[in-house]
């Protein structure tokens, strides 16, 4: 080990002699982050300028940029009624879905914590469905959901509770429910463990203060575990925006934005117009409008979350 | 007497959340055992258990052949992801190139949904000529998971002690050496739990993976499944046991994971 170790030594110091001599050092010290420039510009700087580009062009999947159309996309854009209610539709959902999903995942990672060593081994439990595959998410809920033979169906009908069976992934309401319930199950684990880990760095000490103080529970957890992570919370709920946002997956599986165009998020619209009817000109269009939508919408928890940092530090 | 009630209130309190989160997986595992009349019985369980339906889903779907590509594809891309992201990590922490800006815009880039980069790494990959190849996927993955291997690489990199690379400095080691043969030793679970995270991500894609790819030969698993749900006759029993087929691989990683991770730690929090 230690021969080893005086070889490596000797070894880093002629290594170290050539680079000197070979390298200029500013040249040298650019290519460490050669390979991070390398991908992000391959997938976001390189996609951001060229959807730039098609937004304002005649373009289809075979042949891109015959011609400047000028702001044609994006009149089109924002005067179709289908796709303004699918951006509406988007926003909603990463909106309330992700906010249900922290006030649940909060409570069960309270839970968790109170438990102690189980907490602990449920945790790696919670965790498979994180690490499961959108698509087989939805396949199993489909399974779970579908009118013929589906597990709901079958108890509710076998208890009586309903006459036949419904469809309930033909149903507009029911659908999304059914899309977020699916969304539920595979990112609430993620939340889970983001406010366990958050609960975890409260000092032991404080609660205890509380209690000699004659603090009950619902007083100490006001007014204490609620204000020191407050500022976690949001950067969580952040996340799981961001993530909402991404919604593809389980539309495609579950409805494919169906019933009429009832699911159909803004993601699964736009790729349904670059992929299946190759309008990518308009689909790039439709991309920026998403894009600065999502940036707004973000934009106040972003806000919430810099206001709790500093209300902290 | 108190203690024992708060925590029967407890356990009533995580049993249903146990059993929800349980029910989906059990529920497939309970059909794939299921013949095609038993499927539409709404009970939960098989009335009559049938094993054909496993074979049934490797004969019929190619999954073996779309699980190969997944594991293929998300193993290299993620190794690549590690070889991009740990340089420009230990750069930008702790040789201070870079800085503030690069890591914000790391961070930036990983909120833009991925439908942003959809239409254009398509005519990339077009212009390439890998359009409908595996490598294609590979380096889409590869790149595309960095912002995600940064953010995860930096705290382990953080939680390092200077002095180490201080000493090796000293020693006349170059900074590339000290990153490979000391300091990646050092945060070598962090590495591997980061490895492990990106390749679940890519094995999980669907959105890249349905676009750019649209031959057998080259299909991962999760487009194969949802093409299998997409013909007429599905035969949910088969549906069932390619989808168990294809988490396995992921859930018997993250149960490896789970105890590399808490070794990995302990060890680190002994020295």
């Amino acid at each position: 080990m230690t021969a080893f170790a005086a070889d490596a030594l000797r070894l880093g110091e002629t290594r170290r002699t050539t680079r000197r001599t070979i390298l200029p050092a500013r040249l040298g010290r650019a290519l460490w982050i050669a390979p991070i420039i390398l991908a992000l510009s391959v997938t976001t700087l390189y996609p951001t300028v060229f959807l730039l580009a098609l937004a304002f062009s005649k373009s289809t999947l075979g042949k891109p940029f015959r011609g400047f159309v000028g702001i044609k996309h994006f009149a089109t854009t924002l005067q179709d009624p289908l796709f303004l209610s699918a951006i509406g539709r988007s926003v909603a959902y990463a909106l309330s879905t992700s906010l249900l999903q922290l006030a649940l995942g909060f409570v069960i990672a309270l839970l968790f914590t109170s438990l102690l060593k189980a907490g602990r081994f449920l945790m790696s439990l919670v965790l498979l469905p994180l690490m499961t595959p959108p698509v087989m998410v939805g396949v199993a809920w489909k399974l779970i959901l579908a009118p013929a033979g589906g597990l709901l169906n079958g108890t509710l009908i076998k208890y009586g509770v309903i006459p036949e069976p419904i469809s309930f992934l033909g149903h507009p309401l029911l659908a999304w429910l059914a899309i977020a319930l699916a969304d539920l199950w595979q990112w609430t684990p993620f939340i889970v463990i983001l406010c366990f880990a958050a609960l975890s760095t409260i000092p032991e000490g404080v609660h205890e203060a509380a209690l000699v103080d004659g603090a009950n529970a619902w007083q100490r957890f006001r007014h204490i575990t609620l204000p020191l992570v407050a500022a976690p919370l949001s950067s969580i709920y952040l996340l799981k925006l961001i993530l909402s946002f991404k919604l593809f997956d389980l539309v495609y599986i579950l409805t494919f934005g169906g019933p009429g165009f009832a699911t159909t998020s803004a993601g699964f619209s736009i790729y349904r117009r670059a992929i299946e009817q190759f309008d990518v000109g308009r689909a790039a269009a439709e991309t920026i409008v998403y894009g600065l939508v999502i940036g707004l919408a973000t934009l106040p928890v972003v806000r919430l979350h810099q206001h709790f940092e500093r209300r902290e530090s | 007497m108190r203690l024992g009630t708060r925590h029967l209130w407890l356990a009533m309190a995580t049993a249903p959340i146990v059993g929800f989160f349980a029910l989906p997986i059990l529920y497939l595992v309970a059909v794939s055992f299921k013949t095609k009349d038993d499927v539409l019985s709404g009970n939960f369980w098989p009335t009559v258990p049938t094993l054909a339906n496993w074979p049934g889903a490797f004969e019929a779907a190619g999954i073996a052949g779309f699980i190969f590509n997944s594991v293929a594809v998300s193993v290299l891309g993620g190794l690549l992801t590690i070889a991009l992201a740990l340089p420009s990590s230990y750069a930008v922490l702790r040789l201070k190139i870079g800085g503030r800006w690069l890591a914000d815009l790391t961070l930036s880039s990983y909120m833009a949904p991925p439908i942003v980069a959809l239409i254009p790494l398509f005519f990339l990959l077009k212009a390439a000529g890998l359009l409908n190849t595996r490598a294609g996927l590979v380096l889409v993955y590869g790149f595309a998971n960095v912002p995600v291997a940064f953010w995860l690489l930096t705290p382990f990199l953080r939680r390092t002690p200077i002095e180490i690379e201080q000493a090796a400095a000293m020693d006349g080691a170059g900074p590339l050496r000290t990153l490979l043969q000391i300091v990646a030793p050092i945060i070598a679970p962090g590495i591997v739990a980061t490895l492990i995270i990106v390749t679940v991500l890519s094995y999980n894609e669907f959105l890249f993976a349905s676009a750019f790819t649209f031959s057998d030969a080259t299909r991962t698993l999760p487009v194969g499944i949802s093409l299998f749900q997409g013909d007429r006759l599905v035969n949910f029993g088969q549906m069932a046991a390619a989808s168990l087929a294809g988490i396995a691989p992921v859930y018997l990683i993250a149960l490896f994971m789970q105890r590399y991770l808490i070794s990995g730690l302990a060890h680190g929090g002994v020295k």
